[in-house]
């Protein structure tokens, strides 16, 4: 006889999500550890330097948060835009195949612009970047609206199909590839001109990246267009039920167009944001923001300032497992990215936990 | 008595939600027993334990006198229950002898073995099913559907048989011969629950009627000593009229003209063929016919959401012919469609009322902003005209009840001042009390003038309350009826394409004689 069984909990209380939450990361980082105490590693001063972001006694801390916001920035703009898809239900998981796309176009600016003014040529990689990821989000909309075809599956060949196209570039010694560098032997990515590397505003020796201003300035657009336009309101509505937006005369098509198309263009601004600021393009450039958005995307129910909040926090996470991993000779990066997974997994089951309960079945008690 | 069934104390809660109370239900061996209940209260939740698709929070089961526990389907069935879904469970591209087979476990190795057919065969013949084993079921008819469905428990050897709302889908005549089924069942010694809310039904059929109400137990009574008045005081707690207004009005020029008109379904086949009708302002004209007869895409396609092929749809003497549902709209006809799931189309569940309110009219403010303050004050009116019972205008459509999403509907298609309101299964699923608060609303809006097509399934809600009646059957037109001068009997055999009343005194159906609008000018 089965005795227990799950029940959807009736009411959710902010309080119990997070101290369920605080539980599941509390559980995973005892785990980690576990492993780092095998290692010989003390666990407590580890953990100091990876939630401190490796800021604490060092003579070069602005360079974490630099480290942090380079890794911040692009999450925070895939996560914002395929936000923006799963809202309409439209269930693109092709970040890092349109990631990928805007890299390449950026690059491709980038390489050819020495001597172009800074501004003109940055400007020139984002619009580059966007209209090409553009291109292709609405070409995969388009196959959805008039063939019905299945737009997770295509998404998902996207990152495949891109992934291997940067690796051809990459690892092609030609006379037409003016990615890679022509001093090497071996085939590998040269470094971008001045004239394409992001400025910023100098704050001391720290440097503000115009990109994350950018970020900041998107999230708040993002926000007011998805809560108070008429634009916003179509992609609810199409989301709740598209049978509900074609009866009201909405043209569903159109409406799933446009935002596919603002959705691909904003990841492909991420991507020019991303080469412009590390300089140099690699197949790794994506650090996985396709996938991560996800995550951060479905953690924060796709409201944008838990999208930003969560951004944050998972960039933390990241940017804080590698700088602490440098400092120990034991640990490589792998072990960063097991963290990583542990605290990830934990806080979904936490989220599953905070939703559901276990409920005991009683007999009946008159009986 | 000897009892099939006993529950004692079952409860079940969904969430905060407790869908079964305490409750204590018994069936004896070779009885019919209605399960009564308004919607919500209950009596699919109980049966869907009993089936082991639900396990109760607490309570115990007993069968045959034995106490047992039914943690699945499998045990359920091993316990010689069977149930028949309100929607079939049937595999669509097998015949109706592989779907029998599929859930016989211990019939050997062989799909299509002759010692399967044989006892299937038996079980047929000695209940009186007439049914071709052979048929796929995706070509099959409703009924055939549901009498393969109940063949398909007897075969698997089920004594105790439950039916969720059988009658729901089915015809006067097909419900009639069911119920022949049914009685011959009886005989045989199984015990049988049925759970409608059609009283008739209940007084024709059963043997003790029990009664559900909000979740809780009210009571068991036996058929032969209680009438429809009492059970459904039973059912809602209190007394009720149970008449249904029809005010006659002056009746004006036709609004709503439609000629020759032939329509498509999704998959291309014929849905509308040739029909022809009109709507004059303050009249109500009933379309009656067996469910997916095509009401689906008429709806659809007077408020243009789908392309006809052929014919001509006339609005005020003006075609409408190739319009966009928005225009349309402006036009002055609204449609509000309540689907079998309620929610999917008219309205965005997950959204506020104050959003649903603006679904039509968003695009109509200036600016790239929503007028939401607009939307608010209409979302207020209509919640307090149509007294709908919510926390506030911000609440999300999905967290009302039944009766009040579909206020919040109508609310908006009326708010719009139509002169033809298509309204399509407007009382889908509510219970007494809303359902006669939406006849109200529909009484209102005829007094106004307004044209109404109403589309139901209840042919005696339907009789009370439209001015003529329309039947169509597989998409054509069997004729137009005065309420006054016809039958449930009559309708039912209309329904079922047994009898054809159109021309029959020579006059053409759809062109109204003081019409705005000839036949010539349409084909120009």
């Amino acid at each position: 006889m089965r005795r227990y069984h799950l029940v959807r909990r009736a009411d959710s209380r902010i309080g119990r999500t997070i101290a369920f939450y605080a539980v599941g990361i509390l559980v995973s980082l005892l785990i980690g550890a576990v492993i780092l105490f095998a290692l010989g590693i003390n666990p407590l001063d580890y953990y100091g330097k990876m939630f401190t972001i490796g800021l604490v006694g060092n003579r070069y801390g602005y360079k974490s948060i630099e480290g942090f916001l380079k890794i911040f920035v692009p999450l925070l703009i895939t996560s914002l835009a395929l936000s923006l898809s799963f809202k309409m239900r439209f269930w693109n998981i092709g970040g890092e195949g349109e990631f990928l796309i805007g890299a390449i176009t950026a690059s491709v600016i980038a390489f050819n612009s020495e001597g172009m003014p800074n501004f003109v040529t940055v400007l020139l990689m984002c619009l580059a970047a966007m209209i090409s990821s553009g291109i292709i989000g609405i070409a995969i909309a388009a196959l959805k609206v008039r063939f019905n075809t299945n737009e997770t599956l295509m998404t998902l060949m996207i990152n495949y199909i891109m992934l291997y196209v940067i690796r051809y570039i990459g690892e092609t010694k030609a006379d037409w590839n003016f990615f890679l560098r022509e001093d090497s032997e071996r085939p590998k990515f040269g470094t971008f001109p001045d004239s394409a590397v992001m400025t910023g505003i100098p704050i001391g020796q720290f440097k503000l990246l115009w990109s994350v201003i950018i970020a900041v300035a998107l999230t708040v657009i993002v926000y007011i267009y998805l809560k108070y336009t008429k634009q916003g309101y179509e992609i609810s509505v199409v989301g709740d039920s598209s049978a509900t937006a074609k009866y009201a005369g909405m043209s569903v098509g159109k409406i799933v167009l446009r935002t596919m198309f603002i959705s691909s263009a904003m990841i492909g601004l991420a991507a020019a944001l991303t080469v412009s600021a590390s300089g140099t393009i690699s197949d790794t450039v994506t650090n996985n923001v396709g996938w991560t958005g996800i995550i951060v995307a479905w953690l924060s129910k796709l409201s944008v300032p838990a999208v930003f909040i969560t951004s944050i926090l998972i960039s933390v996470l990241q940017y804080g497992c590698q700088a602490a991993a440098t400092q120990y000779p034991a640990i490589d990066i792998n072990y960063a990215d097991l963290l990583q997974g542990l605290i990830l997994f934990s806080v979904l089951v936490a989220d599953f936990a905070a939703n559901f309960k276990i409920v005991k079945k009683e007999e009946a008690k008159n009986a | 008595m000897e009892y099939a069934i006993e529950l004692k104390g079952i409860t079940k809660s969904f969430g905060p939600v407790a869908a079964n109370k305490n409750i204590n239900l018994s069936l004896a061996k070779g009885e019919i027993l209605a399960l009564l209940g308004e919607n919500g209260s209950g009596k699919t939740t109980l049966m869907n334990i009993l089936s082991g698709i639900y396990m109760p929070d607490s309570g115990s089961i007993f069968i045959d006198g034995k106490k047992v526990s039914i943690n699945s389907p499998e045990d359920s069935g091993k316990l010689g229950i069977g149930m028949v879904h309100q929607h079939f469970k049937l595999v669509e591209r097998f015949t109706a002898l592989e779907n029998i087979r599929i859930g016989m476990r211990d019939a050997g190795r062989f799909m299509h073995g002759a010692d399967v057919r044989k006892k299937i065969e038996d079980t047929a013949a000695k209940f009186g099913f007439e049914i071709d084993l052979d048929k796929v079921v995706s070509n099959m008819a409703v009924s055939e559907k549901q009498t393969l469905e109940i063949l398909k428990v007897l075969c698997y050897g089920a004594k105790i048989i439950i039916l969720d709302e059988p009658t729901a889908v089915l015809t006067v005549q097909e419900i009639d011969r069911l119920f022949d089924v049914l009685r011959k069942m009886r005989e045989e010694g199984h015990s049988i629950i049925i759970i409608t809310h059609k009283l008739n039904e209940v007084m024709a059929i059963s043997d003790r009627v029990a009664v559900l109400r909000h979740g809780e137990y009210i009571d068991t009574v036996v058929t032969k000593e209680t009438n429809e008045k009492a059970l459904t005081e039973l059912m809602v707690g209190r007394k009720i009229e149970l008449n249904i207004d029809r005010p006659v009005m002056e009746k004006t020029h036709p609004l709503l003209e439609i000629r020759d008109l032939t329509i498509k379904n999704d998959e291309g086949a014929v849905a509308i063929d040739h029909i022809n009708f009109y709507i004059r302002g303050g009249e109500m004209l009933g379309v009656a016919g067996i469910a997916g007869s095509g009401q689906k895409e008429l709806c659809e396609a007077i408020a243009g959401l789908r392309k006809i092929e052929e014919g001509q749809m006339i609005h005020e003497g003006e075609s409408i012919v190739g319009m966009s549902p928005k225009k349309i709209l402006e036009h002055g006809i609204s449609m509000s469609f309540i689907p079998e799931d309620r929610l999917g189309m008219g309205l965005a569940p997950s959204l506020s009322i104050t959003d649903n309110m603006i679904l039509k009219n968003y695009n109509e403010s200036k600016g790239i902003f929503v007028d939401r303050k607009t939307a608010r004050e209409e979302a207020q009116k209509v919640i307090d005209r149509l007294e709908v019972v919510t926390p506030s205008t911000e609440t999300p459509v999905r967290r009302l009840s039944g009766g009040n999403v579909q206020k919040v509907l109508l609310g908006r298609e009326i708010k719009s001042g139509p002169n033809v309101l298509i309204t399509a299964y407007p009382v889908r699923g509510l219970d007494i009390n809303s359902s006669y608060t939406i006849y109200n609303i529909l009484n209102e809006q005829k007094k106004k003038g307004v044209g109404i097509l109403f589309v139901g399934e209840d042919l005696d809600v339907m009789l009370a309350l439209c001015d003529k009646i329309m039947v169509i059957c597989h998409g054509r037109l069997q004729g137009v009826v005065n309420s006054n001068h016809t039958t449930k009997e009559e309708l039912g055999l209309m329904m079922t394409g047994t009898i054809n009343i159109v021309n029959k005194d020579g006059k053409t159906d759809g062109i109204a004689k003081d019409s705005a609008f000839t036949d010539e000018e349409g084909k120009a």
